[in-house]
């Protein structure tokens, strides 16, 4: 249960408000690297932190994240030329750099300085791994780049989709956080999904449906550990990350890529959700790559030429109520994706939190909320950097391991969480 | 057909419609009343200082008790003695009538016993057990290792409002 001042100040991530400052303090992704795939290619629009915004990559390459309104009349520079190192807007000419600089104002004299002063807001916007990630904040205060593993292994071991999902960023983020729903919900898929099956850990899953928990902190954010009942005197341990504000990873199974999520606000009733799928050690085989490209394990299948999922709110997610009889499904929807999708989206855009009735298994939740607020408030009062904001935090993994029942998994399973270039996920 | 809605709609699907921006509109607002009849058990010194801040806050139906000394513990889980927080003992049987979440809290190792007949009592009788272990560098690795086997959820933090979170979070 959150008070509705405090849904509110979480919730919202619009210019100005404290979690907007919060996400502020991060490089977030803005794009997939492939919607601009060449130089001069078609701009693209972007919202994000309810700013809108045009990318485009200039004629030398040079990634460019500015405001999406010419400064002279207001006219979408999406309808811009991108040419000759630069984004002219089509109505009467004037041209800008990747900047967000204005160069060019033909109807000026000759000579004239008058370009020179008009510059749109604009964000860098830097390649990392598949992703173009910008940061929004003070220039003065921007950190290191993303070091997350998914980003930073060869583009033959790392896949990432995304996709719109149509409400609030935190009701989207809130479920990468909580494990109990996957017993349920996600049964289906561990029989089922290429990316899933065959994992001796999905024994233990499906043998024990009312997992434990432990909470814990963690520099960047939190460890989550879910603990169900494996061979006699064991549990299996599924070890989630969460690094603050917006980064989950779920825990792997067997020798199947790992995966996880980025959830990054559009505006404060959407969010782009970004998965990800990478292998630590070795390329992704190309039957996986093309069950991700497919839409299986956490990835979407999209409406073809959009980030739009073919099935959302406006088919009814595609529910079919005979695989859910048969079985096949928990919910009747298909996929890992838009079943969590389905169900954060019937909430409504941003969930009434005062109405909840949580339960301790919520912890990881309840817990990540604190840490937020806290975060944003001590941002706006004291001007404290979050966690997160370092590079090294960023440098964690999910595990999935066996523990004798007296050990600890935070003690037992530091390394296993730890990023070490040319070490196999730790999985079960 | 009786109770067919024939209107054309603006929307595309029954989703589509059922989370349009005004539809919460329509949602039944009835009052929620607390829903867990909770009891707070601090197993040492310290966690019993953190109960005693956190018991001045309005609570609607939390109890909070403390575990005093080693020699309280009797034969059986239930006799155990704990005390209410006016000092008045209490045994930790009838505590737990009632109850449908037990929370405990400590910071160090000395109340792992505590926690253990605890834990073994509250899963005898269906009691949702959450721990709250506070400290820097987990002190109470004991009583995180005694509570493990029963507690449905355990918070290991440096961060002592954790514990006012979760009972807000839970509606006690």
């Amino acid at each position: 249960m959150l008070r509705k001042d405090i849904n509110e100040l979480l919730t919202q991530t619009g210019p100005g408000t404290p979690m907007g400052d919060l996400f502020r303090q991060y490089w977030i992704p803005a794009l997939l690297a492939e919607e601009l795939p060449e130089n001069d290619a078609p701009p693209v629009r972007v919202k994000l932190l309810s700013e809108r915004m045009i990318a485009f990559r200039d004629s030398e390459g040079r990634y460019g994240l500015v405001d999406e309104f010419c400064a002279h009349r207001g006219a979408s520079l999406w309808f811009g030329r991108n040419e000759s190192a630069g984004l002219r807007c089509p109505y009467h000419g004037w041209k800008y750099d990747y900047t967000g600089q204005c160069i060019e104002v033909p109807s000026e004299a000759d000579n004239s300085s008058f370009c020179q002063n008009v510059k749109l807001t604009s964000y860098p916007l830097v390649k990392v791994g598949d992703l173009l990630w910008t940061y929004m904040g003070d220039p003065a205060k921007q950190p290191g780049l993303p070091e997350f593993e998914f980003a930073q292994v060869p583009p033959e071991q790392t896949y990432t989709s995304k996709r719109w999902q149509q409400c609030n960023w935190l009701q989207a983020f809130e479920g990468g956080i909580d494990s109990s729903h996957v017993t349920f919900l996600h049964s289906g898929g561990l029989k089922t999904d290429p990316l899933f099956k065959g994992a001796k850990g999905n024994e233990y899953n499906m043998k024990d449906t009312k997992p434990f928990f432990e909470v814990a902190d963690s520099e960047g954010g939190l460890f989550v550990g879910a603990r169900r009942n494996a061979e006699e005197g064991s549990y299996y341990w599924r070890i989630t990350p969460w690094v603050m504000p917006a980064f989950t990873m779920v825990p792997p199974r067997g020798d199947h890529p790992v995966h996880g999520h980025f959830w990054v606000p559009i505006d404060d009733e959407n969010c782009w959700t970004y998965s990800f799928d990478y292998h630590p050690v070795r390329a992704l085989t190309d039957t996986e790559r093309q069950a991700m490209i497919d839409g299986h394990g956490v990835h979407s299948r999209n409406i073809p030429g959009t980030y739009r999922p073919a099935a959302n709110m406006d088919n009814d997610y595609l529910i079919d109520r005979e695989a859910q009889k048969r079985g096949e499904t928990y919910s009747g929807v298909a996929g890992i994706a838009m079943q969590d999708a389905s169900l954060q989206e019937s909430m409504g855009p941003i969930v009434d939190r005062s109405k909840e009735r949580l339960v301790p298994a919520d912890s990881g939740i309840i817990k990540a909320r604190q840490k937020l607020r806290k975060a944003a408030l001590a941002l706006r009062d004291e001007g404290v950097t979050p966690p997160g904001v370092d590079p090294a935090h960023h440098r964690v993994r999910s595990a999935a391991v066996v523990l004798p029942q007296a050990e600890s998994f935070l003690d037992s399973c530091r390394d296993a969480v730890t990023v070490m270039p040319g070490v196999p996920q730790s999985s079960v | 057909m009786p109770g067919t809605d024939t209107r054309p709609s603006a929307y595309p699907s029954e989703c589509a419609r059922a989370t349009a921006p005004g539809e919460s509109r329509f949602r039944i607002d009835a009052p929620i009343r607390p829903a867990r009849n909770a009891r707070v058990i601090a197993l040492d010194d310290r966690a019993t200082a953190i109960a005693r801040r956190v018991a001045d806050r309005p609570w609607a139906k939390a109890a909070f008790y403390t575990c005093q000394a080693a020699s309280d513990i009797g034969p059986l889980p239930e006799q155990i003695v704990l005390h209410r927080l006016d000092a008045t003992p209490a045994l930790l049987g009838e505590v737990l009538t009632g109850t449908d979440v037990v929370v405990v809290l400590a910071t160090e190792d000395t109340g792992a016993h505590y926690a253990a007949a605890v834990g073994r009592l509250c899963g005898a009788g269906g009691i949702t057990t959450a721990g709250v272990v506070l400290g820097e560098d987990f002190e109470a690795d004991d009583a995180v290792a005694a509570l493990r086997p029963y507690a449905r959820v355990l918070l290991l933090s440096a961060d002592e409002s954790d514990v006012t979170e979760l009972l807000t979070a839970l509606r006690v």
